[in-house]
């Protein structure tokens, strides 16, 4: 009978781009139990949208998070668009929806790179953010930050992207693909690197369903679910979206299904590119807020909750973000049980996960 | 990946210039929209003080009196929101950042005051309540929606407005000060004002 120690895992570890603790219980090199604990980031985001006018809050979330900026702030604008009962332009939704899929580009190749940094695999990290570099300039350009955007506001888009700037998205997107292809081949068929990924970290569908796994965790353990197939959502309807699923439930699986998605998504915004409408980015939105709303977005990390009640006045009452991390983590403690010690890093890597927007 | 697909990565590497750029011998080229800091042309600024309601984070501060325009570098996030609302267009966003430093960066710019324009902008030239005043000048108007709430006058950087409820309800624009901002619109609860 090996005797049980207690490994504490982070908040700092060379593995994690953000501070999350884990108490690993190990017997041998075998994880036992992984016990999580947050709260070393947590800024009180949600409460300063209840102090400050609400057209100034959409900054304030963008910064929730630095890699799904943009969906954090479509999330809060639509948001508070719903709880005013706002309809906003198409071209203002095609926009938003070409925006939120460039940076879901950006974040798997992100994640990509973070997980070959995880399996030692140093040079392919720096491969991977190169590339990711491309799309990064590609948002300068457009948009005026390479991280955070702000151009998203309540009532639709601050600035218009100009037809010949969206074909060129799609220029310089067609012109990396082949790279991207070159790199994902490695962590599709490279021996060395599927030693790592394949069999590891198993999660199965009814634990995924148990968990309320999302994202690609989830399509990874063959649920079919998606929030970009609903209505309402962007202009996802009017492009055919069908999602991305593996049935494995490995590391490897969720490796996938995420170098599928990173496809799709420069063809999805290829086809808005040729579908955009011309015509106005935005309305002026009345002076306050009245009713409350919810909104659900695809984050590239899943499914994230946003909620926004006001009550007639220029502040919001209440502001509610719940994110994708935050629903991944108890899918994160089941795969950690029974997994080596050496596993656990990549283990915490394929959840991709964000604890600054888990802690707001 | 096999042997070949290495090779060909390495031989790539050898012969292809570095990635990254020899920074700062090589220095960095700005996109047209890029957002690195706000900058101010003084001499046109009428010191309305919108841009400091705007900040989300109360970065910048418009002294009326000693006419000093101050932002606190560190503090601002650079949303340009302050540039959009400026109805003088004299914020622009400079593409180049703030450089960094050990201290706090507050810079402090004088507005010239404008003398001649004050003494312009004292004559007593009132207009009756709801007056359409001379359509299409891009003067500011208010039509009979108004329920006289008040707030477009307190929202008025230079006190052009006037609203009173009693005796009677009247709503008087001073055209003279009025510097069209727009911000009373952007209040107004009923959209009652158009400019």
């Amino acid at each position: 009978m090996a005797k049980r120690t207690i490994i504490p895992f982070g908040p700092q570890h060379p593995v994690l781009p953000e501070p999350i603790h884990l108490d690993l219980v190990v017997e041998d090199e075998t994880v036992v139990e992984a016990i999580p604990s947050i709260g070393y980031i947590h800024r009180g985001l949600e409460k300063l949208c209840e102090i400050k006018d609400y057209d100034k809050m959409v900054y304030v979330m963008e910064r929730v998070c630095g890699i799904c900026s943009f969906g954090h702030g479509w999330g809060a604008s639509a948001a508070i668009e719903g709880a005013m009962g706002l309809e906003i332009p198409e071209r203002a939704q095609y926009l938003r929806t070409i925006l939120h899929e460039l940076s879901r580009v950006h974040s798997h190749l992100l994640w990509l790179g973070l997980l070959a940094d995880a399996f030692g695999f140093e040079s392919l990290f720096n491969h991977c953010w190169r590339v990711r570099e491309t799309v990064l300039d590609l948002f300068e350009k457009n948009t005026g930050g390479r991280v955070i955007f702000s151009i998203c506001k309540v009532g639709g888009m601050r600035k218009d992207i100009s037809n010949e700037n969206l074909q060129e998205i799609v220029t310089v997107l067609n012109g990396i693909k082949g790279e991207i292809k070159e790199l994902t081949d490695v962590f599709i068929s490279d021996a060395s690197v599927k030693n790592r990924t394949v069999g590891v970290g198993l999660l199965t569908k009814e634990d995924a369903i148990a968990t309320s796994a999302c994202g690609p965790v989830a399509r990874g353990s063959g649920l079919y679910q998606d929030l970009r197939m609903t209505d309402g959502f962007g202009v996802y309807g009017e492009l055919g979206f069908e999602p991305c699923v593996e049935e494995a439930g490995d590391s490897y699986a969720r490796t996938i299904v995420r170098i599928r998605e990173l496809f799709q998504s420069i063809e999805l915004i290829e086809k808005a590119v040729a579908k955009i409408p011309d015509g106005p980015v935005a309305v002026k939105a009345p002076g306050n807020v009245e009713g409350e709303a919810v909104v659900r977005l695809e984050q590239p990390r899943g499914e994230a909750y946003y909620y926004a009640k006001g009550a007639g006045t220029k502040f919001l009452q209440r502001m509610r973000l719940r994110t994708p991390t935050n629903q991944n983590i108890p899918a994160l403690v089941k795969m950690l049980a029974g997994c080596d010690l050496a596993d656990v890093p990549i283990l915490v890597l394929t959840i991709d996960p964000c604890i600054s927007c888990t802690e707001r | 990946m096999g042997f070949f697909a290495f090779g060909k990565t390495i031989l790539g590497s050898i012969f292809k210039k570095p990635a990254t750029l020899m920074y700062p011998v090589v220095p960095r080229e700005w996109e047209e929209r890029t957002r690195g800091s706000v900058g101010i042309a003084g001499e046109d600024c009428i010191a309305c003080g919108l841009c400091a309601k705007v900040c989300p984070c109360d970065a910048i501060e418009v002294d009326k009196e000693t006419g000093a325009w101050t932002i606190q570098r560190m503090q601002c996030i650079q949303c340009s929101a302050c540039v959009d609302k400026c109805p003088k267009k004299c914020l622009t966003m400079e593409n180049l950042y703030t450089i960094p430093d050990v201290v706090k960066v507050v810079d402090t710019y004088e507005i010239p005051k404008k003398e001649a324009k004050k003494a312009a902008a004292k004559k007593p030239s009132a207009e009756g309540a709801a007056a359409p005043a001379a359509e299409g000048d891009g003067n500011l108007t208010c039509d009979d929606t108004c329920v006289f709430c008040g707030l477009c006058a307190k929202a008025c950087p230079v006190d052009a407005l006037e609203v009173t409820r009693k005796p009677e309800k009247s709503w008087k624009v001073d055209n003279e000060t009025c510097i069209k901002c727009g911000a009373c619109v952007d209040k107004c609860p009923k959209n009652s004002l158009s400019l």
